[in-house]
């Protein structure tokens, strides 16, 4: 054993399993890593490679049906006795526990919308573990508790102090539950998925956040990711697992510059990033075993959508589509003055027969409310939405009764979440026959040999049929929602983040299949996403959204090398990209966030006697700008 | 604050009305009123009847009115406070309710606090060591109490306490205090009747909130602010109490709506078992002979204590929870 010199935390031979039903699982086997002082240890693996449990371990906060089995965790730090604490043989009522959890250890957590309690307020909750870990007057610790809320970035940390949780935005959310952990300066943070939930601009905040405390601090990172971006621009040393076990352990240059693990290797091949070239694959971690190119083909000749006359029409218009929500501010008691908001303002943009256009922006930028629209979920304020389709010109926003029915055929959507957008209670069978019923379309035969090309055609074995969606996995859902889209011969599909519930390898599975499957039957869709490389892999052109407005759009390869707009240039900066060489210049981040205006140059913002309006810039690129802007102003 | 609780009073006006609207139409449906039944009762008994005095009092309580202007009468009366008068007890109706309201008040008042101090602790054991033999153990039980029948359990009861502790049969307190003011020999004499209605109307109320406490705790306990409490080293007691258990709270304080009419109307049927002296055998008999005026204004009591019970677990919800209290909505 070393000396422990430099060393806070060895995980030595670690083995957690959890009882289930009918036995037990091993969740972690034999895992061992040191943390050292002052330095960023990424723990790098997909959902279910044991990661999280590992942490849990450390903090001996397991669900109560998991156990460490064997092994050690070596804690090496002043607050123990003797300088040195095995963790994993500690009783659950070691009073040394109690001081260790959150004073000399804290955690950092995923969600940060679930992780502090609603119904106590910021300063109570961050203020906890300082007055459980050093005594202190209730005016001092208020004191320091502002303090840290400062540090992390609360624009008015005395305000901040008396916030509740939900008055306020994901990425100061995640500023206080880091200041929580941050307060008892303790020796360890582990952060568990710490920016996963955050938009990209504010994960990029966030990421340089704690970079900047850690410096400060001096403390250790243990960061938990499946984000190899992340990890690129974070971590100083690197450990890969995969089914609770250690496939590749070292420095972060190693990792990078010369990963030995095919597991390794086939995970930086599965991420979509900026450079690849046009029609590159990605290569999936595992191919599904009945992916077969021939038959695709034949079968999906069957399936392909009818298209519109090539009249040089676009297939669907959007034209000056606007969302008005109005808004009860005030409280429960007060009478609340309502306010309006405008989710999507003054909207236009066209997709033409086959294309698929990505529309990207952050959570609220109205991304999702435009497909709403257009599938007739919501009502628009104003606007118009065309769609040349095969049977004709349809004003999509006046349609009612039978009309608005056969429009449903034309649009099908996939959504996000693949657990919530299946019924549970049905079976695959049902749950593909159920379009075919509503529409009533074909006899029981029919249908029957459809829906079995329709698993074909997803790389579903027909067999599956009868079983019901929860003894499927997460990809496997999001192909039964993707076969169910295709059900009805849709003209236009629309693609709602369908790989963001997605582990790393599945996401490159689903993304092949969609590509494949849009070339076979000749799909119209729009792809909505906030992770700029998935749309950059699947999209012809793309769309950028900010605060209800389109500010930017242009063909792919156009937006990436040339983008004007600060709003995407500012997403782009961003984007935590798995490459030593190009890390994120965390100095120049905009700690307000990228759709602060007042970072955006005078031609981006209206002034009196002008308005913004969509200005091309070069053939095919728009942005959003003052009408009265100098084009040298722009470019 | 103090403008949302007014315009809530407001609201509760028309509310109150459609109610006693429906209260009088109910009370008017079956034929006949007191009198006839009276009448019927007296010469099946083979009494003489003073048909100048029947007169004189359908007369006098406007039994001779169309039923419109018998419900202004009542309503307008009640606006004033006046209840009016029970027939069969010839004396105000506020002078009936009010001797049994107090008992009544007493009984449940300690049924409830029964229920609460056996439920949440078991409730709370129930969710922490969920699938252990303690919770099914004390499932069971509470599931028993549950599945007894109230009447049942309290025969049984009087029995014992007449057997062990000499206890009298039946009623609150002791039969040489019938018809006494309140003293404090009275009141311990209540006080030594009381524990068998509170465990009969208790036992059945108790099963169900231990499976509430339960189902809505562990609800809470899987959400990740309880880890993160744990993991900032908050005990396990304390970050149970403040973090899952608060939350769980906000059923509870939902059901008060419900209480506060429940501690008027007591247990009807243990009551009459039980001969209890409390206000829900009496609700019954008044509605069986057609006294209208106590039936009536006993019924609208109750629903103005509804109302106002909602009213008041609206405000503790948002007292208690920041999210009611401070969100605003979104209008489509």
């Amino acid at each position: 054993m070393e000396d422990g010199q430099g060393i806070l935390l060895e995980v030595d031979d670690l083995n957690v399993s959890f009882a289930i039903q009918g036995g037990r699982v091993e969740a972690v086997r034999g895992v061992s890593f040191t943390v050292r002082k002052g330095s960023v240890l990424a723990l790098v693996g997909e959902s279910g490679s044991g990661k999280s449990v590992i942490a849990q371990s450390i903090l001996r906060i397991l669900p109560r049906n998991g156990s460490i089995d064997s092994g050690r965790i070596l804690f090496h730090d002043v607050s123990a006795p003797d300088g040195t604490v095995d963790i994993a043989t500690l009783t659950e009522r070691d009073p040394y526990l109690y001081q260790m959890r959150g004073g000399r250890i804290s955690m950092v957590f995923q969600e940060p919308m679930t992780a502090l309690s609603p119904l106590y307020t910021i300063g109570n909750q961050v203020e906890e573990a300082l007055r459980l870990h050093h005594r202190q007057d209730a005016q001092l610790a208020r004191a320091e508790t502002v303090e840290i809320l400062r540090l992390v970035g609360f624009p008015d940390p005395q305000k901040g102090y008396e916030r509740f949780p939900f008055e306020l935005s994901g990425g100061l959310r995640q500023r206080a539950v880091i200041a929580m952990a941050l307060i008892c300066n303790p020796a360890l943070v582990i952060a568990d998925e710490p920016t996963t939930a955050l938009d990209v601009t504010v994960q990029a905040q966030i990421l340089g956040l704690m970079k900047e405390l850690q410096k400060k601090f001096h403390t250790s990172i243990l960061l938990i990711t499946h984000d190899l971006g992340v990890v690129a621009n974070m971590a100083d040393e690197v450990v890969v697992a995969y089914h609770g076990k250690v496939m590749e352990a070292g420095p972060v240059e190693t990792i990078f510059r010369h990963p030995e693990h095919p597991y390794l290797k086939a995970l930086m091949a599965a991420v979509p990033h900026f450079e690849m070239k046009p029609g590159e694959r990605l290569v999936s971690l595992r191919e599904m075993g009945n992916e077969n190119a021939g038959d695709l083909a034949q079968i999906a000749s069957r399936f392909q959508a009818r298209r519109p006359l090539t009249d040089g029409k676009p297939h669907l218009e959007v034209k000056n589509l606007t969302k008005e929500f109005v808004v009860r501010k005030g409280s429960f008691f007060k009478a609340g003055e309502s306010s309006r908001v405008l989710a999507v303002d003054d909207v236009s943009f066209a997709i033409r027969p086959g294309e698929c256009l990505g529309l990207v922006g952050e959570s609220g930028c109205g991304k999702t409310t435009i497909s709403k629209m257009i599938m007739r979920a919501l009502t628009a304020s104003s606007g118009e939405v065309w769609m040349n389709s095969a049977s004709g010109m349809i004003d999509v926003l006046k349609l009612h009764g039978p009309q608005l029915l056969d429009f449903r055929r034309k649009v099908q959507m996939i959504f996000q979440d693949p657990f919530s957008s299946l019924n549970p209670r049905m079976t695959v069978h049902n749950i593909l026959e159920e379009p075919f019923i509503i529409h009533g379309i074909g006899n029981k035969q029919e249908r029957k040999r459809d829906i079995i090309d329709l698993m074909t055609m997803v790389g579903l074995d027909p067999r599956f049929l009868n079983r019901y969606p929860h003894s499927f996995s997460g990809g496997q859902r999001q192909r039964i929602g993707i076969a169910r889209a295709l059900a009805l011969h849709p003209e236009l599909l629309i693609c709602d983040e369908p790989v963001s519930a997605l582990d790393v390898s599945v996401q490159a599975q689903i993304l092949n299949l969609l590509n494949d499957l849009r070339s076979e039957l000749g799909l119209t869709s729009l792809f909505i996403s906030h992770n700029l490389a998935v749309v950059n892999y699947v999209a012809e052109r793309i769309a950028v959204m900010c605060r209800g407005q389109l500010v930017e759009m242009a063909p792919r390869e156009v937006l990436f090398a040339n983008p004007v707009h600060p709003y995407t240039k500012a997403l782009l900066a961003s984007v935590p990209y798995p490459d030593l060489d190009r890390l994120l210049d965390f100095e120049n981040i905009q700690f307000s966030g990228a759709d602060d205006v007042s970072h955006w140059g005078k031609a981006f913002l209206p002034s009196e006697g002008s308005r913004l309006a969509g200005i091309e810039v070069e053939k095919g690129h728009f942005i959003l700008a003052n009408n009265n802007a100098d084009m040298r102003e722009l470019v | 604050m103090l403008a949302y609780i007014f315009k809530r009073i407001l609201y509760m006006v028309p509310t109150l009305v459609l109610i006693s609207i429906l209260v009088f139409t109910l009370i008017e449906l079956p034929p006949g009123d007191y009198f006839e039944t009276y009448v019927n009762a007296l010469l099946e008994s083979g009494e003489k009847i003073d048909q100048q005095q029947l007169e004189f009092l359908r007369q006098e309580y406007g039994f001779d009115l169309p039923p419109y202007q018998r419900y202004f009468k009542w309503a307008g009366g009640l606006l004033q406070g006046d209840l009016g008068y029970s027939f069969e007890y010839q004396l105000p109706v506020s002078e009936v309710i009010g001797d049994r309201l107090l008992l009544t008040m007493i009984v449940t008042f300690f049924t409830i606090l029964f229920t609460w101090i056996i439920a949440f602790p078991i409730g709370i054991y129930s969710a922490t060591h969920q699938y252990s033999w303690g919770d099914y153990g004390l499932t069971f039980l509470g599931l028993l109490g549950l599945a007894t029948p109230n009447f049942l359990l309290a025969l049984v009861l009087l029995y014992l306490a007449k057997e062990w502790f000499g206890t009298t049969i039946g009623g609150l307190y002791d039969p040489e205090f019938i018809g006494q003011p309140m003293s404090w020999a009275k009141f311990v004499s209540v006080l030594e009747h009381l524990w068998i209605p509170v465990i009969v109307i208790g036992t059945s109320g108790t099963a169900g909130m231990i499976r509430r406490v339960r189902a809505n705790l562990l609800d809470e306990l899987r959400k990740p602010y309880v880890t993160t409490a744990r993991a900032k080293g908050v005990p396990e007691f304390r970050a149970l109490m403040k973090y899952p258990f608060r939350m769980s709270l906000n059923f509870f304080i939902a059901d008060i709506g419900g209480i506060l009419p429940q501690v008027i109307s007591g247990a009807e049927l243990v009551a009459i078992v039980l001969s209890l002296q409390t206000t829900g055998p009496l609700l019954v008999t008044a509605l069986q002979s057609q006294d209208m005026y106590l039936a009536g204004s006993f019924l609208m009591l109750l629903a103005f204590l509804t109302v106002i019970g909602v009213l008041i677990s609206d405000i503790a919800l948002a007292i208690l929870d920041p999210r009611i209290r401070l969100a605003g909505g979104v209008s489509r």
